[in-house]
C-alpha cells in the first residue's frame, strides 16, 4: 500500500513539472566573423563603429565597437543574405562601406520538443562568400578574407577571417 | 415443592439440551462449511478514460481493450491492447501519431479481501511493444536571434512509418466490484523505453501506449476501466493453512 502511495506521488510529481518545455540546446547558427590586423595577421583588431546592415533592412543589427569577433544571422527562409558593413559609422569622412553576401544551401535538422528544428547552412564552394564595395564606391576596407570553412553548424568556432 | 423442583429441573433441562443443541449445530456448521472457494476466471474491459477522451478532446482518438486472467491466489496475468491518434499541437512542432499497442504482464493483488469480496490493489509489470507512424504537419525553426523577423511556420507534411517502440511499466492499480461481476478501476504507470525506431530527422515525441515521452525515454500513464468478470472454475483456498503453518513456524523460531 505504502509502495502505491509512493508511485502515486511520484506520478503528480511528474505531472507537475509538464511545463519544463524550454529550448536549452543549441539552435540555428550565427555566422561567426572574426577580425585581424592586415599588417599582423596573427592579431586580433578591434573594429570602430562598425555598423551592421543588412540588405534591405532599414534598421541595423548592431554597431560594434572595440570588439574582433561578431556574429551575424543568415536568412533561413532565403539562399542569400547580404549585409552592409559600415566602418567608422559615426564619421562623416572616415566611414567606408563594404558589401558581405552569402550564398548557401540550407537544411532543417530536428532538435528538440522545445526548440523544434534549426537550420544549417552549407556555403556554396564556388560562390559561398564574396565581398564587394558599396554602391557609393569608397573603396575597400576589407583587405583580405580567409573563410575558415563552409559548415555553418555551430557558433562555437571562427566560419571567416577578415583582414583590415 | 416436589413438582415445582421436577418442573424446574425439566424446563432447565429442556433448555440445556436447547443450548447444547444449539451449540452441537454451531460446531456443525462450522465442520460442514465447505472449504473457502474462490473464483477464478477472465475479466475484460474497456479503458473509459480514452474513450471519454476521443469525445471530449478533438486532437485525440483512442480505445484500449483491458483483459486478465487470474493465474494464482494473488497473481493475474494482464494485458492491454489499444490504439491511438493524436495530434499534437507545440509551439514548435505540430504532428500525428497513429498506432497499436499491445501490453503484456501481471499484476499482484496485495489486497487481503474480506469473506467472498474479490477486490484489487495491485502492482504490477508491463512490456509493452507499439508500431505507429508519425507525420509532422508543420514545424518552426528556431533562430534566436530574429533580425530578420520571426520565421514562419512550416508546413512539412513528412510521413514517417513503420516506426516501433518497446518499453517496460510499472503499474499499481485497483479494480473493485461494483455489483455482480463488473469491476470498476484505475491505474497509474510509469514507463521506460527499452527500445525505438527513430524516424530521420524527427522523434518519438508521443507513442501509443507509452503516451508523451519525457527525456526521450520517460512516461506516464493512466486508465480507467470497466471490465467483467467471466467466472471458469473455484478453487478452494488452500493458503490458509499455509500461512498458519508459516506463522507457528515463524513462531517457534
Amino acid at each position: 500500500m505504502k509502495k502505491i502511495i509512493m508511485l502515486l506521488c511520484l506520478v503528480i510529481a511528474i505531472y507537475g513539472c509538464e511545463k519544463d518545455d524550454i529550448c536549452v540546446d543549441e539552435t540555428t547558427p550565427q555566422l561567426v566573423i572574426e577580425f585581424y590586423d592586415i599588417s599582423n595577421p596573427a592579431v586580433l583588431k578591434n573594429v570602430v563603429n562598425l555598423k551592421v546592415t543588412g540588405d534591405g533592412m532599414t534598421e541595423a543589427l548592431n554597431t560594434f565597437n572595440g570588439v574582433s569577433k561578431i556574429s551575424l544571422p543568415l536568412k533561413t527562409n532565403e539562399d542569400v543574405t547580404k549585409y552592409h558593413l559600415l566602418l567608422n559609422s559615426n564619421s562623416s569622412t572616415a566611414s567606408n562601406e563594404d558589401i558581405l553576401e552569402f550564398n548557401y544551401t540550407r537544411q532543417n535538422v530536428f532538435v528538440s520538443r522545445a526548440c523544434g528544428y534549426k537550420t544549417v547552412f552549407e556555403l556554396n564552394t564556388s560562390n559561398g562568400f564574396n565581398y564587394t564595395d558599396a554602391t557609393i564606391t569608397d573603396g575597400l576596407w576589407i583587405q583580405d578574407t580567409n573563410l575558415q570553412t563552409n559548415s555553418i553548424v555551430t557558433e562555437d568556432e571562427v566560419h571567416l577571417k577578415i583582414y583590415f | 415443592m416436589k413438582y415445582i423442583s421436577k418442573f424446574t429441573f425439566s424446563i432447565a433441562l429442556v433448555l440445556l439440551s436447547f443450548s447444547g443443541n444449539a451449540q452441537e449445530t454451531k460446531t456443525a456448521t462450522k465442520d460442514s462449511v465447505a472449504p473457502k472457494t474462490e473464483r477464478y476466471g477472465l475479466r475484460v474491459g474497456v479503458d473509459l478514460f480514452k474513450l471519454t477522451r476521443s469525445f471530449y478532446e478533438k486532437d485525440y482518438r483512442g480505445i484500449e481493450l483491458v483483459g486478465d486472467y487470474r493465474l494464482t491466489r494473488k497473481h493475474y496475468l494482464a494485458v492491454e491492447l489499444g490504439n491511438e491518434n493524436k495530434t499534437v499541437d507545440d509551439d514548435q512542432v505540430n504532428f500525428t501519431t497513429k498506432g497499436s499497442y499491445l501490453k503484456v504482464g501481471f499484476d499482484y493483488n496485495s489486497y487481503q479481501n474480506w469473506l467472498d469480496m474479490e477486490n484489487i490493489i495491485s502492482v504490477g509489470l508491463r512490456y509493452g511493444v507499439s508500431s505507429f507512424s508519425q507525420r509532422l504537419n508543420s514545424y518552426e525553426i528556431y533562430n534566436p536571434n530574429q533580425y530578420f523577423g520571426e520565421n514562419p511556420v512550416v508546413i512539412a507534411g513528412d510521413e514517417y512509418n513503420g516506426l516501433s517502440a518497446q518499453w517496460i511499466e510499472v503499474v499499481a492499480g485497483m479494480k473493485a466490484e461494483v455489483f455482480n461481476n463488473v469491476f470498476v478501476g484505475f491505474s497509474f504507470r510509469l514507463n521506460r523505453l527499452v527500445n525505438q525506431k527513430l524516424p530521420n530527422n524527427f522523434d518519438n515525441l508521443y507513442i501509443p501506449g507509452f503516451n508523451r515521452t519525457y527525456n526521450g525515454d520517460f512516461g506516464v500513464g493512466f486508465n480507467y476501466t470497466v471490465s467483467y468478470f467471466i467466472p471458469i472454475y473455484k478453487a478452494t483456498v488452500k493458503a490458509k493453512a499455509k500461512a498458519e503453518k508459516s506463522k507457528s513456524k515463524s513462531k517457534k523460531k
